[in-house]
């Protein structure tokens, strides 16, 4: 009797799971046609209001209405999105009807807020795509950004992150990255970076105020603006030596601005830069292979020179890195002839390699 | 006598009971969570919940090819057409004896170069380096030795230039977007030191510039078994033991790994036949005993395509190397064993390998000799034996069916109804028969293989049409 009750059992599992495969295998060859329907009608209520803006008139009350109740539901919302997509990017007449609707963009935003984290990314999505101008009022939208920013979803996070860098002013974006650094979601420190280069504000404003809140931040979320302050301004050279030097410091922040002075030149920056590509510790060969780098920034025969003795470093990284920067600093094949005619096979192979490399480059014939 | 045989089929039944409610209720599992997961990630997808930058983790690519002339160069041009932009292609030609150093020489005008190469993990030395740099990332090529599989990725590893790298077998293709999805967990969660990509079977597909133009079920019926076989098996399972970082293996075909910890890991054992699954176990091993916080993903969307056998020889040969490679990842990492050091990974990922992986087929033809036994001892009650036989080939071949079509409805491929059908009908087979092969094959697996340990594993290869 029990036996049966397995047999039972797995005959059920399998009658539903053919059930399952039945119903989800029609319904999803209906959904796309469905999609399809709602692309039209939605379309066809835009145009309308197209023709009336392009008429110079304004968009219809009703209208209002009709995207307020109907993109309540995610599904038109896809639809709206897609229709959205198919204007092309800068079109003024759509950009117009953007502008006009704002008001039901708010009240949408402040819906989405509360649903489901998956729908509340979706919304604030459809935000860092369309909110392309910094014209509209933004301020309750910045606030109700900040909402999508503490959401526990690592999408809807990003996604109102890169909405904020659309419109959001330089204080709004220091709260939200303050948010996301007090708790648990991961953001990855690249994606923070790269986000923040897409501000389309006042880059100097965001900066200087960054700065004054550095110290408050995660490390992550220090080397973020660390590494977004080297790919966006020269302009912070006393403030990254004082990183630099300063040894309580995290080692990557410390690293960070050496890789700072390898980007801009800053000659106060040298003789430390020098003294790291001299060190020979092995616990701190990091400091030694990422300065030899930024010294193909000080051409001049001490750093020549330091650099040849790189090239005998007993760590691989540091060795190839001078190796890089001589070849950087186009360093003719005649005064290297003491490394590649030296006695040190280490240095001799890694620099013979380099300008073999560059012949490669270059497409010219390489001896073997 | 009678009574002992009575007592003992009595104590095998119980077993038998529990050893297929243990598989059932796993493999329903696994179907179900699989499955959920896939049209899940599709709901992800349409709603954006992605990251839609691109994110660039510089990455090396291992191609490690032995006798691999024929398959290579299509390799590499598709390795070309990938959408991502920071990556360098390494080819580590493992001592081969036809002319796949010289095919890709020609094909890829490469240059001779003396090339330094950092010795962090032992790998026989190479004998000449090539580098081209007239494509749009950097092509190197290593001839070597002949070391075996491991000893050409390590060297791979050596001279790899970028912090992360991605292993590959020299007769796979990546699909377009492959990289950009293999790095995403990496960007996504922190403490990532692997990600698995989805292998799939690439006989029947057409595929062009890394996009697959058009999908069918293989012509030839063992490929066609093979497709089922991987999304049940594989797909399903590995979205599974990945809720719980619980991933014991990362195929071969195409993983990506960070390459500082595998450097202080040793790198891939030289010595197995399964140096991707040791490798991955070893990541689990050496992680928890240094207290380093570690993940280890599975990325369904990151797709490879992959050549499966298409003649039965072929076939036993692969299953045999990958039930030896089991064998010595297992044995020589038993510390993991429910230890509860190791969480569910000692628990459930290891305990499932061991019964249901490595001794499942030992204790699959132990069940067939004793219905034997029991047949001629007339203690069988044979149409109760029958309707549970058709219970389990209809309850496995439905749940194969169910991770097959989730996967089918969830990249958005289509299907003709020939497909469907031969699916249907196919998996009765691979279920009721192919599987009975296997699990001969694989017990009888183990039998000389000290001998063949380091041998490559000759297997047919055809020529990728690659666009």
């Amino acid at each position: 009797m029990r036996v049966e009750w397995m047999i039972y059992a797995y005959g059920t599992v399998c009658i539903s799971l053919i059930v399952f495969n039945i119903i989800y295998n029609v319904s999803l060859r209906r959904s796309e046609p469905r999609l399809e329907r709602r692309c039209h009608r939605i379309r066809a209520k835009m145009d309308e209001q197209l023709g009336r803006l392009s008429q110079g008139q304004k968009v219809d009350e009703k209208h209002l209405d009709y995207l307020s109740s109907k993109l309540k539901r995610v599904k038109n919302l896809i639809a709206f999105d897609r229709v959205l997509q198919s204007f092309p990017r800068g079109d003024k007449t759509a950009e117009a009807y953007f502008q006009q609707i704002q008001p039901i963009i708010l009240h949408l935003a402040v819906i989405y807020r509360r649903r489901e984290v998956m729908q509340a990314a979706y919304f604030s999505y459809l935000l860092s795509q369309y909110m392309t101008t910094r014209q509209m009022p933004v301020d309750s939208l910045q606030e109700i950004l900040l909402d999508y920013v503490r959401k526990d979803n690592l999408y809807c996070r990003v996604n109102a992150l890169e909405a904020l860098y659309t419109i959001g002013t330089p204080r709004s974006i220091l709260r939200a990255l303050e948010i996301q650094d007090s708790d648990s979601v991961f953001i990855h420190e690249k994606i923070l970076t790269e986000g923040l280069l897409t501000y389309t504000g006042n880059h100097d404003e965001l900066i200087e105020l960054l700065w004054a809140r550095l110290d408050s931040f995660s490390v992550r979320t220090q080397l973020a603006i660390l590494n977004y302050i080297r790919f966006e301004t020269g302009n912070y050279a006393q403030e990254m030596f004082s990183i630099m030097m300063d040894q309580s410091r995290d080692k990557e922040l410390r690293l960070s601005a050496i890789r700072y002075f390898g980007k801009y030149a800053y000659q106060p920056a040298l003789p430390p830069l020098l003294a790291f590509a001299a060190e020979k510790d092995p616990a701190q060969w990091e400091y030694a292979a990422i300065s030899v780098s930024s010294l193909a920034r000080y051409p001049g025969p001490e750093v020549v020179q330091q650099l040849k003795e790189a090239l005998h470093s007993s760590n691989w990284y540091v060795r190839y890195n001078a190796s890089l920067s001589l070849e950087a600093l186009h360093i003719d094949y005649s005064e290297l002839i003491d490394v590649v005619a030296g006695n040190d096979r280490y240095a001799r192979e890694m620099m013979m390699y380099r300008l073999e490399n560059r012949a490669v480059q270059k497409g010219e014939k390489v001896s073997p | 006598m009678m009574d002992a045989f009575k007592f003992f089929y009595e104590c095998v039944g119980i077993f038998f009971v529990l050893y297929m409610i243990g598989y059932a209720s796993f493999l329903f599992l696994s179907v179900a969570v699989g499955s959920s997961e896939l049209y899940h990630s599709k709901r992800r997808n349409l709603l954006k919940n992605e990251l839609l930058r691109d994110y660039y983790v510089p990455v090396t690519i291992v191609v490690p090819a032995h006798n691999e002339g024929i398959t290579v160069g299509a390799t590499i041009r598709s390795l070309l057409a990938l959408d991502y932009k920071l990556y360098e292609i390494i080819v580590v030609d493992d001592g081969s004896t036809d002319d796949t150093a010289q095919v890709v020489r020609e094909q890829f005008q490469m240059r001779q170069v003396t090339r330094p190469i950092q010795r962090k993990i032992p790998c026989q030395p190479e004998t000449v380096v090539f580098e081209s740099h007239s494509y749009k990332v950097p092509i190197t090529l290593i001839s070597k030795k002949n070391g075996g599989k491991a000893d050409a990725l390590n060297m791979g590893i050596n001279a790899a230039r970028y912090p992360y790298f991605i292993c590959m077998d020299a007769d796979s293709v990546l699909q377009h977007d492959s990289l950009e999805k293999i790095v995403r967990p990496v960007i996504e969660e922190g403490n990532v030191v692997a990600v698995g990509g989805a292998v799939r079977p690439c006989n029947g597909a057409e595929i062009k510039n890394g996009r697959v133009i058009s999908y069918h079920m293989p012509s030839k019926v063992l490929p066609c078994m093979q497709v089922l076989e991987y999304d049940r098996s594989f797909l399903a399972a590995r979205i599974l033991f990945d809720k719980f970082n619980g991933s014991i293996i990362i195929s071969g075909a195409f993983g990506l790994f960070q390459k500082s910890v595998v450097i202080d890991a040793g790198g891939y054992d030289p010595t197995t036949m399964g140096e991707d699954m040791e490798l991955v176990v070893k990541l689990h091993v050496f992680c928890r005993e240094h207290g380093i916080p570690y993940r280890i993903r599975y990325a369904t969307d990151a797709i490879c395509w992959t050549q499966v056998p298409e003649r039965l020889k072929d076939l036993c040969k692969q299953r045999r190397r990958w039930h030896i490679g089991l064998f010595q990842s297992m044995t020589r990492h038993r510390v993991m064993l429910a230890n509860p050091k190791y969480g569910l990974t000692g628990f459930i990922s290891y305990v499932y390998f061991l019964i249901y992986e490595l001794l499942s087929p030992y204790i699959e033809i132990f069940g067939l000799v004793t219905i034997a036994l029991a047949f001629f001892l007339d203690l069988i009650n044979v149409p109760f034996m029958i309707l549970f036989f058709l219970i389990y080939v209809v309850y496995s071949a439905i749940l194969s069916l169910t991770a097959f079509f989730a996967r089918i409805h969830t990249v958005d491929l289509r299907l003709t109804l020939l497909d469907a059908l031969k699916a249907i009908g196919l998996c009765v087979l691979e279920v009721s028969g192919l599987r009975l092969v296997m699990a001969w094959v694989r017990a009888t697996a183990l039998i000389g293989y000290k001998k063949k340990k380091n041998d490559w594993g000759k297997i047919e290869r055809k020529k990728i049409y690659f666009n």
